[in-house]
């Protein structure tokens, strides 16, 4: 549903239950993606739903006149069988509808983003290049989240992390003792607005242009669907109309894995004294080799980095919903820390 | 109260079967619940002489339909449900049954009637499909078979979902019976140990009451067949509790048919003779 929200479709079609669109809905709806649901009960997943998919459609395009629509298949439309190009078909919006026969039990929940951009491809919105370069950016996704991130353990129990105070004093303590300190973002999508803030939190310390911290981000406003990009080309302009210039760009917003091995090796470059590594710490695999700040997401997160051997980290909770909607930088944690520690802004 | 489910293979004769006991249990006063689960929802005419709105078709427009609306009084006083479910192709047959059993169960005091027979669409295909058996609303498996191959494989998958679930069958009947195909059911029932309680041989009454939608019970109470089939109703009502069959492999299976054909080209007894 992301990748169809990525593509810029107007409105998402859940063909299932309505509860499996209430959470996606609540969240998607913030970035401006209609979410309707066909609300199939017993009687569709007896007798099947085809009809009531396809009348879904046909008022959807009546009432939004959308120019892409998402059809997006659930377990259960998809256990039974159900046939969303058919029904796309009946309603008359097959030529702008993209449909996702993929469910939650299909597997990696990257092979639904891979199915979506295939049927992108296929319709001529995305070029077979853009396909592959995206397919293994998630496949690598996959494979680090299993051998990386929280799906490498059955069960993995949440830890609130370190005081973001006492990180933040930690990283002023090291630039104000003339330290070096590099400052990594290597996030995902939209959720680079929220982490962006920890280059304008030092900025706002006073350690914007000093030359002791190096930013590093995975910024780059040429990868991507036109929709990624712009994220890239915004806070990039936020960051130089605050006179920061990013010192390398190690890949685009929707392919953390290679960007984070990129900034691995920036990294063991410069070989700071302090690298705080924020987003998908985990795809930049440097702890133990380096003083290192890991700033995620959620408390399973944060367990999990600890227990890789990330030094410090900060449990940014809320970071995904909190950056949804945005297209500005947000205040993030750890950013207020570091300006409350340094005397507060001006 | 007893009950029993009918399972067997595809167009083998279980709603024939089941409609005729049913007539033959409501002939001996008994009061009798036919209820029709396949979605083709053709196992009460020959008791309602007439197809019925199925209760899932009833609860499309009203969730919680009364007894009426889909328990109809047949022949000999027999009550006859069909469950009902999608057609061909789409929607999903076991959820159906799933739902429409539930609410019949919910509605209809089945205890209160002497002698209840499930029709069951095929053999158990998936998990809403074996629900009569799994959730316990028949007490035993009747298991129709002929002596043909693909048929007594048939049963074996029964015998094989009757031990996955650890439900018991009550007995064999063996249906189309021909005197050359005997050994082979005979073997298979050994083999699995449940017994052979009836056979019918093919019939051209039995069909003939079909075409006319009414029982031989009805038609020609007099007949052999009819006797035939009284005969498997006493012993269904008469029956002890059943037995978890042992399935066979599929080696197991393809060495009965060998093992006998080879048999009687050695001892010199041809088909044709048996
Ligand atoms: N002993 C028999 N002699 C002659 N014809 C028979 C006999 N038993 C069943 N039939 C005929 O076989 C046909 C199929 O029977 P029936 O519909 O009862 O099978 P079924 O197992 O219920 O099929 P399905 O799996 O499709 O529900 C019918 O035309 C029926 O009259
Ligand atoms: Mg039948």
């Amino acid at each position: 549903m992301y990748t169809l929200r990525d593509l810029d479709a107007d409105v998402i079609v859940l063909h299932g239950p309505s509860g499996c669109c209430f959470g996606p809905a609540r969240l998607l709806e913030k970035e401006g993606v209609k979410i309707v649901t066909t609300a199939m009960s017993e009687d569709e997943l007896i007798f099947g739903g085809e009809r009531k998919l396809s009348a879904t459609l046909r008022k959807v395009d009546e009432l939004f006149n959308p120019k892409l629509i998402g059809v997006v298949g659930t377990c259960a439309s998809m256990i039974i069988g159900e046939d969303l190009r058919r029904a796309a078909a009946e309603a008359g919006v097959i030529k702008k509808a993209i449909c996702c026969s993929i469910h939650s039990a299909s597997g990696d929940n990257t092979l639904g983003a891979v199915a979506v951009l295939k049927e992108a491809m296929e319709a001529g919105l995305v070029s077979r290049e853009e396909y592959s370069r995206q397919k293994h950016a998630l496949e690598m996704a996959a494979l680090l989240e299993r051998t990386r991130g929280t799906a490498r353990a059955e069960y993995i129990p949440g830890s609130p992390g370190d005081d973001p105070a006492a990180v933040g004093s930690l990283i002023l303590r090291t630039l104000e003792g003339g330290g070096e300190v590099a400052c990594v973002l290597n996030a995902k999508k939209e959720t680079a607005f929220l982490y962006a803030d920890l280059f304008l939190a030092l900025a706002d310390a006073g350690f914007g242009k000093s030359g002791s911290v190096h930013f590093v981000a995975n910024l780059d406003p040429k990868i991507g669907l036109p929709r990624i990009r712009s994220y890239s080309e915004k806070i990039l302009q936020e960051l130089s109309a605050r006179g920061i210039e990013v010192e390398v760009i190690t890949g685009g917003l929707d392919e953390y894995p290679i960007s984070g091995e990129r900034a691995r090796e920036v990294l063991f470059d410069i070989r700071p004294d302090l690298a705080i590594i924020s987003g998908i710490p985990h795809a930049v695999a440097v702890e133990g080799k380096l003083r290192t700040v890991a700033v995620s997401a959620g408390r399973r997160a944060a367990s999990n980095l600890k227990s890789l051997g990330y030094d410090y980290v900060v449990n940014e909770e809320g970071a995904h919903s909190a950056s949804l909607g945005n297209r500005r930088i947000c205040k993030s944690i750890l950013g207020e820390s570091i300006r409350g520690l340094a005397g507060g802004t001006q | 109260m007893r009950s029993v489910a009918i399972y067997g293979k595809g167009g083998i004769g279980k709603s024939t079967l089941a409609s005729n006991i049913a007539a033959a249990l409501g002939e001996m006063n008994l009061k009798t619940l036919l209820v029709g689960c396949d979605p083709k929802a053709d196992s009460t005419t020959n008791i309602l002489g007439r197809r019925v709105t199925p209760l899932l078709e009833v609860m499309r427009s009203n969730k919680n339909p009364p007894v009426e609306s889909f328990l109809f009084r047949g022949v000999f006083g027999v009550y006859g449900v069909e469950v009902g479910g999608p057609e061909p192709g789409v929607g999903c047959a076991g959820r159906g049954l799933i739902v429409g059993i539930g609410h019949l169960l919910g509605k209809l005091d089945i205890g209160s009637f002497d002698f209840v027979i499930f029709d069951v669409p095929a053999d158990i295909l998936c998990g809403g499909l074996a629900i009569v058996v799994k959730e316990g609303y028949a007490e035993s498996v009747l298991i129709v078979t002929s002596d043909e191959f693909m048929s007594i494989y048939a049963a074996n998958n029964i015998c094989l979902g009757l031990s996955s679930l650890k439900a018991p069958s009550c007995g064999i009947v063996y249906n189309k019976a021909t005197p050359r195909g005997k050994r082979y059911v005979e073997e298979f029932s050994k083999r699995v140990g449940i017994p052979i309680i009836g056979s019918l041989p093919y019939s051209e009454e039995l069909r003939w009451a079909d075409k006319l939608r009414k029982t031989v019970i009805e038609l020609s109470p007099n007949s052999g067949i009819s006797h035939l089939v009284k005969s498997i109703s006493l012993s269904l009502l008469r029956m002890e509790d059943g037995k978890i069959p042992d399935p066979l492999s599929a080696r197991e299976l393809e060495e009965i048919f060998q093992l006998l054909t080879a048999e009687s080209r050695t001892c010199g007894c041809s088909d044709e003779s048996s």
